[in-house]
């Protein structure tokens, strides 16, 4: 990729010149390159001055959503089908399960055509203004940040490599967080100044083009030159400043964007951006309704196919050409018409490299005035070492880890990369929609899922924050949700440059070296192009991993955590507080506490409550008791000290109150799992953290969680009157409770027989009511339908395979496997002689009701046994490697056998299981007689 | 095995010769077929093979975590099942499977533990791999890697052999490995074996609530089974480039050996003491390491040789290695025993040894230290041995001592012994 730098070398010679452009009027025509003429036409979009809100939008897609909102009927409306799939499905080769998968999907359709007129329209401005030949690269300064400050932050995030919400780095995140919320309400200062110039100027007409144009350049250059006198004045070295949203060229370009970029000067056939191709088959556009194949991407008019189509049909469709190609046959697209040039679109033109795709990361103005931007590259799957993978999508992307500097000049307007979800639910963004999943490491050519961000911000706007991201959206203001992303992205970024020397990966330096290098070279196939059956579905959501959307059954607890959190932070004074929940394994209580925070933490976000930092330790993860203090003043303050200067430090905060930064003032939650593990021999590790929150200017709310209902009273007086005021427990599910926490993870799902969950929640809650068991059994359930199905199916004779539904005898036998012990099967079926010992050892309880015997008792009666059925004694020696072999399975309990005829030997399981097992057993018969 | 060796050189010298070439390679192959464990466990359709198999690749195709328990007997084919599973998957998902494993024998406490899972994650990333790093580090580099793992679609497999040694003390490493199964980015199998039955038992109850409890059990297979394995291991193909003639004349006898009433009755007597696949694939080692090359063909006796030489008697070879002297003080403490004096030491022994002597005038009669040293002999061979260990202070003398063979085995060998002093067969008998 790096040599495809070489055309930007040429734009920065000319920069200089193009630098000032912004300021001079008037220029030649000739000396314009063509890409700004193209991205100029939006300006004059009659759109986008229509109405303010709008103004934020980019100018691609304000045009493409302007015509939609005029009410229209359907069917009068030229419209291009695209049927591309919501589900990671190959468009080729088509299985009969793709119907399905489309029918689940919500339907998209592309109006492409909707877009003519006013593209049509721009084109005629464009042209009239060609003649005025105004240079209009107006740029506007939305944002700005001096550099200095810019850089701190990217060089804190890049320290770390946390997901920003990770509970390991509260402190981090947290700082972040407040950054982010400064940046966001300045945004929405700034834009709410530019929205009230937009109304200024609103509307724009082509006419009045001139003078508009140049009145809003001179405020920009007022704003501009105020900005960096005032940067200068604070004495900063700021040479360079960043922005957060430049208007360059009529396209509002702003960090996080995804744009297209040019690649190449000498491309001839970009004199225009076509909004929209052609017919493949009769080379116009026209206002007929056009179709997409989902192999070529190209589009057909329904009237030019044979036989012509009245209506976009369901579900994929390939046009006649691709579907000859792929029987083999060699069909090409018909040759245009003499004359006519064959128009691409950016698109088409990205596929073909001739452009780039790339997203920008941060924008600057160097100190000659131009304008550039750090940008990460995109690649089309064929750029990579794999080449196109036969499950590749046709709109996919690979996000890369390489990054250039550009100038703005080489931008031409905006595409959208989004992720699977969104591309699934993306509708009307016209051609320049991309779906990108996974990251590709140029270095290493690796790739690797982009999945988890996402999920990371989706969980974090699951729920109460989606009211909010609305709201911002229609205050046009840059919304918290959204500088997050942004900041996310950055920190992404930072994937660091190659380092020197090589470090130890598993030597945490702030962060593990290395860990870029893993990834796979190709991304399987079997992930990507299969389709999951139901039982599969099941099995994913019943995974204890996969986190449900909802929690049901335990809204009081979750209440009564939050009130108490609550009542702790929001009172002024902050009183420390502790609370202790207990309550068996798997009934959900870090999960609880865990949800309750991520609700508190929107709430911050939204204001409703004071900033606090959250801290969340796991008493079995620690080396050793003593560590706790290291991580949580870890935590809190970023540096790594000896556990004896983190207690000193930590006590001086808690203690004696002494606050070291605007930071530490604000309440801190602490959550310490499995608490009973902090237990010392004289509980000092305990006593030190339940101490602190009763001083007065400690701020800090201790959650303890453990099992045992009586920890407290296990521990010192002192302790306990600390600890155990505040309790909350969280009694084991009951029946129905399992039942509706695994319904309501198999919701849409219909593969349970209804008594078969019943069963299985009924079983549960009988032994233990543990919920990860509940959930376990089920896809164990499934995962034996799942294996009975598969292996009917290998079997051709069996047509009738059963009705898929996972029954009562593989919730049996799951359970079977579950909670019975082995040691029946394995006493049934083990050696001959083995049946005799056990036997004999039964009898010999019998006969004296001792549990314990020796090894030389034991031979004897076992001699006694043989000879009085006939069987051969085998001697002494192997019949206590015989014993020797029992007590390894823990049959029986047994010394070493070194001990010989002085080993002592016991029944490690009820005499009532060898009788059951060893009764009826067909080689002994007469086995039976000393079991009774 | 001296006798395996001397037939391999015997083959060598055969090869050479060019005359029984096709005697040779049939020893090959057979020798072969019984070390190839893919041979014996990949046939069964249902068995534990298939199980396992499915439950790996169906945890790595559908990026799910799971945690299986391989349960069974020694011998009875648990790892070695395993590790066809893994060889199968890795042929099929190339990259994307990385297998760590760790030996509770060698890696049950955690430091240790993490310090080898980071090494062997390291490995495998070629990754740069530091002793230095602590606890801490190691498993927090095992979280992130298997993060970053599960973002490239690579599952880990753990294998913990000895699955009962880690469940000692607090189980941090089994926490800290099924907790970070519990998060959507990882993909990780764990697979525990033991041959405790009970090993699930063992796990803490936090432990036990995050492990999926796959359980999979190994059982011996029955005496028809076995006896079914053992025709197919031994019968030739019959295309194979081996001479057409020769392959079904081995056949053929191999088939009247199994018929044979008297092989029947030490295959059975074999078994009967332990049934695993083990202990009979080494049988059949031994048999077929026995086979007479001049001949070409398998016998009986082969098998007899085979079963005598792997069922022994180390009690009672260790008699028949003992001294005149050593045997008597072996009886003096029986009959010290009978006489209810179950504790006694040497001085009370040289009592009964003098008294004996005494009264039967025997000619055997030793000094003192010549006893002793005899005495010491047998607490060396563990024919006796000190009844507590307290009192190291004290010299060997005044230790008191215990006999550590039955009066059974005793008589048997005394009877075994071919130069045993007739007074002392009738001071046992008596």
């Amino acid at each position: 990729m790096h040599s495809n730098l070489a055309p930007f070398f040429v734009y920065t010679l000319r920069s200089p010149h193009f630098s000032h452009l912004p300021h001079r009027c008037f220029l030649p025509h000739s000396f314009i390159p063509l890409h700004q003429t193209l991205t100029r036409t939006s300006i004059f979009n009659p759109s986008m001055a229509s109405t303010p809100k709008k103004s934020r939008q980019s100018p691609s897609k304000s045009k493409l959503r302007s015509p939609i909102a005029a009410p229209v009927t359907p069917h009068s409306l030229p419209t291009r089908r695209s049927t591309r799939l919501s589900s990671l499905l190959t468009d080729s080769p088509k299985t009969p399960n793709l119907v399905d998968a489309f029918n689940e999907t919500p339907k998209r359709r592309r109006r492409i055509g909707e877009k003519t007129e006013p593209v049509a329209k721009s084109r005629l401005d464009f042209s009239h203004k060609d003649k005025v030949s105004t240079r209009n690269s107006s740029i506007k300064v939305e944002n700005e940040k001096d550099s200095a400050q810019f850089l701190k932050t990217r060089s804190k995030k890049s320290e770390s490599d946390e997901i920003p919400f990770a509970p390991q780095s509260p402190e981090q995140s947290k700082s972040v967080k407040r950054k982010r919320k400064e940046e966001g309400e300045k945004t929405i200062e700034l834009s709410k100044k530019r929205n009230g110039k937009d109304e200024l100027f609103a509307p724009t007409s082509p006419d009045q083009s001139e003078t508009k144009k140049r009145k809003r350049k001179n405020e920009v250059e007022k704003t501009v030159v105020t900005r960096a006198k005032a940067a200068r004045k604070e004495g900063k070295i700021a040479k360079v400043q960043y922005y957060k949203k430049v208007v360059y060229d009529g396209g509002e370009f702003e960090v996080g964007d995804d744009v297209y970029v040019k690649r190449r000067e000498d491309a001839t056939s970009d004199e225009e951006d076509p909004e929209m191709e052609d017919c493949k088959l009769c080379f116009s556009s026209g206002d007929e309704i056009m179709i997409e194949c989902d192999s070529c991407l190209g589009g057909f008019h329904l009237k030019c196919l044979t036989p012509p189509l009245k209506d976009v049909p369901e579900g994929d469709w390939i046009c006649e050409i691709c579907e000859g190609r792929k029987m083999g046959k060699d069909v090409d697209f018909p040759k245009p018409p003499e004359g006519k040039k064959l128009v691409r679109t950016m698109r088409q033109k990205l596929h073909s490299s001739d452009l780039w795709a790339a997203r920008i990361e941060s924008i600057w103005k160097e100190v000659d005035g131009c304008y550039w931007c750090r940008v990460r590259w995109y690649m089309i799957p064929e750029e990579t070492s794999v080449g196109r993978q036969p499950h590749n999508l046709s709109r996919e992307l690979y996000r890369t880890n390489d990054f250039a500097k550009i100038e703005m000049e080489s931008v031409l307007r905006h595409c959208f990369v989004m992720t699977p979800k969104e591309y699934a639910k993306a509708s009307n963004e016209g051609d320049d929609v991309f779906l990108c999943e996974y990251e590709y490491d140029i270095r290493w050519h690796s790739f690797k899922r982009l999945a988890d961000i996402d999920d990371e911000r989706e969980n974090s706007d699951e729920g109460d924050s989606d009211e909010d991201w609305n709201a911002g959206k229609e205050s046009d203001s840059d919304t918290d949700e959204d500088v997050d992303y942004e900041e996310e992205n950055i920190k992404i970024a930072q994937s660091q440059p190659p380092t020197s020397h090589q470090l130890a990966a598993n030597l945490h330096k702030g962060r593990f070296s290395g860990l870029q290098k893993i990834g796979t070279k190709r991304i399987p196939e079997h992930i990507r192009s299969h389709k999951q059956t139901n039982l599969e579905r099941a099995k994913a959501s019943l995974l204890l991993a996969s986190l449900p959307k909802s929690l049901p059954c335990r809204n009081k607890e979750m209440d009564e955590i939050t009130t108490f959190i609550k009542g702790a932070i929001s009172d002024n004074q902050c009183l420390g507080r502790c609370l202790y929940i207990h309550g068996v394994p798997g009934t959900g209580k870090t999960m609880s506490v865990l949800s309750v925070m991520r609700s508190l933490r929107s709430e911050v976000d939204a204001g409703n409550i004071k900033p606090y930092c959250f801290v969340e330790i796991n008493g079995l993860k620690l080396a050793s008791p003593e560590n706790i203090y290291k991580v949580i003043y870890e935590a809190l303050n970023g540096h790594r000290v000896g556990w004896k200067e983190a207690l000193r430090l930590l006590n001086e905060r808690f203690v004696e109150g002494k606050k070291t930064g605007g930071e530490a003032d604000r309440p801190c939650i602490l959550l310490i799992d499995e608490l009973d593990l902090l237990v010392t021999r004289n509980q000092s590790v305990l006593y030190n953290i339940l101490d602190w929150p009763t001083k007065p200017h400690s701020k800090l709310i201790v959650i303890g969680i453990a099992n045992t209902m009586d920890l407290p009273e296990k521990l010192l007086p002192r302790i306990s009157s600390r600890m155990g005021i505040q309790r909350l427990c969280f009694a084991p599910y009951n029946y129905q409770q399992l039942q509706e926490i695994i319904s309501s993870r198999l919701n849409g799902i219909d593969i349970f027989e209804k008594q078969a969950m019943e069963f299985a929640s009924r079983k549960v809650a009988a032994i233990s009511g543990d919920a990860r068991r509940a959930l376990e059994i089920c896809r164990r359930a499934a995962e034996i339908a799942d294996y009975r199905m598969k292996k009917l199916a290998l079997n051709p004779d069996n047509v009738a395979a059963g009705k898929g539904l996972v029954c009562m005898a593989d919730v049996e036998a799951a359970i079977q496997e579950m909670f019975q012990a082995p040691h029946i099967q394995v006493m049934k079926n083990c050696s001959r002689l083995s049946k005799i010992f056990l036997t004999a050892m039964v009898h010999e309880l019998y006969k004296t009701g001792m549990g314990e015997t020796t090894f030389e008792k034991l031979a004897t009666t076992v001699s006694c046994i043989c000879t009085s059925n006939g069987e051969v004694f085998p001697g002494y020696d192997i019949l206590l490697q015989v014993g020797c072999k029992l007590g390894e399975c823990r049959i029986i309990l047994c010394e070493a056998g070194a001990k010989h005829r002085l080993q002592k030997l016991q029944l490690n399981f009820p005499s009532d299981d060898v009788t059951f097992s060893l009764r009826d057993c067909k080689d002994l018969p007469w086995l039976s007689k000393y079991l009774m | 095995m001296p006798n395996n060796l001397l037939s391999l050189e015997m083959a060598v010298a055969m090869e050479t010769e060019g005359e029984n070439h096709h005697i040779v390679k049939a020893l090959n192959l057979l020798r072969s077929r019984i070390c190839d464990t893919g041979f014996i466990f990949k046939d069964s359709s249902d068995g534990n093979y298939s199980k396992l198999k499915f439950m790996i690749s169906s945890s790595v195709a559908e990026a799910c975590n799971n945690s299986i328990l391989l349960l069974g007997p020694r011998g009875s084919g648990k790892l070695a099942v395993l590790d066809l599973v893994i060889q199968d998957l890795l042929l099929q998902y190339p990259d994307s499977i990385s297998v760590v494993r760790l030996s509770g024998l060698l890696h049950s406490d955690d430091i240790s533990a993490f310090k080898e899972i980071a090494r062997q994650l390291c490995m495998e990333h070629q990754l740069l791999f530091s002793k230095a790093a602590s606890f801490d580090d190691n498993s927090q580099f095992m979280v992130a890697v298997l993060k970053e793992c599960g973002l490239a679609h690579k599952s880990v497999i753990f294998i913990l052999d000895e699955f009962d040694l880690f469940a000692q003390g607090k189980q941090r490493l089994l926490y800290s490995l099924l907790d970070a199964m519990q998060s959507v980015s990882s993909q990780a199998v764990v697979i525990g074996i033991s041959c405790r039955l009970d090993a699930d038992q063992l796990l803490e109850k936090r432990v036990r609530s995050r492990f999926s409890h796959r359980k999979l059990l190994f059982l011996p297979p029955s005496i028809e089974d076995s006896q079914r394995l053992l025709a197919l291991m031994l019968t030739l193909p019959l295309e194979s480039g081996l001479p057409y003639d020769y392959a079904v004349e081995f056949n053929k006898r191999v088939q009247n050996i199994i018929e044979d009433k008297k092989f029947k009755e030490i295959f059975n007597k074999y078994l009967n003491f332990d049934s695993s696949v083990k202990h009979l694939l080494r049988f059949l080692f031994y048999a077929v390491s026995h086979m007479d090359l001049q001949t070409g063909f398998l016998s009986r006796e082969n098998f007899e040789t085979a079963s005598s030489s792997i069922q022994r008697q180390p009690k009672l070879e260790c008699l028949k290695n003992c001294s005149i002297l050593e045997l008597y003080i072996l009886v003096c403490m029986k009959r010290l025993e009978v006489k209810e004096k179950s504790l006694c030491n040497f001085n009370a022994v040289m009592k009964e040894y003098k008294s004996v002597h005494d009264s039967f005038q025997t000619s055997d009669y030793y000094a003192r230290n010549v006893c002793l040293r005899a005495f010491e002999h047998l607490i060396h061979r563990e024919l006796i041995c000190f009844s507590d260990n307290r009192g190291h202070s004290l010299s060997v003398e005044f230790r008191p001592v215990k006999l550590l063979i039955s009066s059974g085995e005793l008589y048997q060998g005394l009877k075994a012994y071919q130069s045993c002093p007739a007074i002392l067969q009738k001071l046992i008998d008596s």
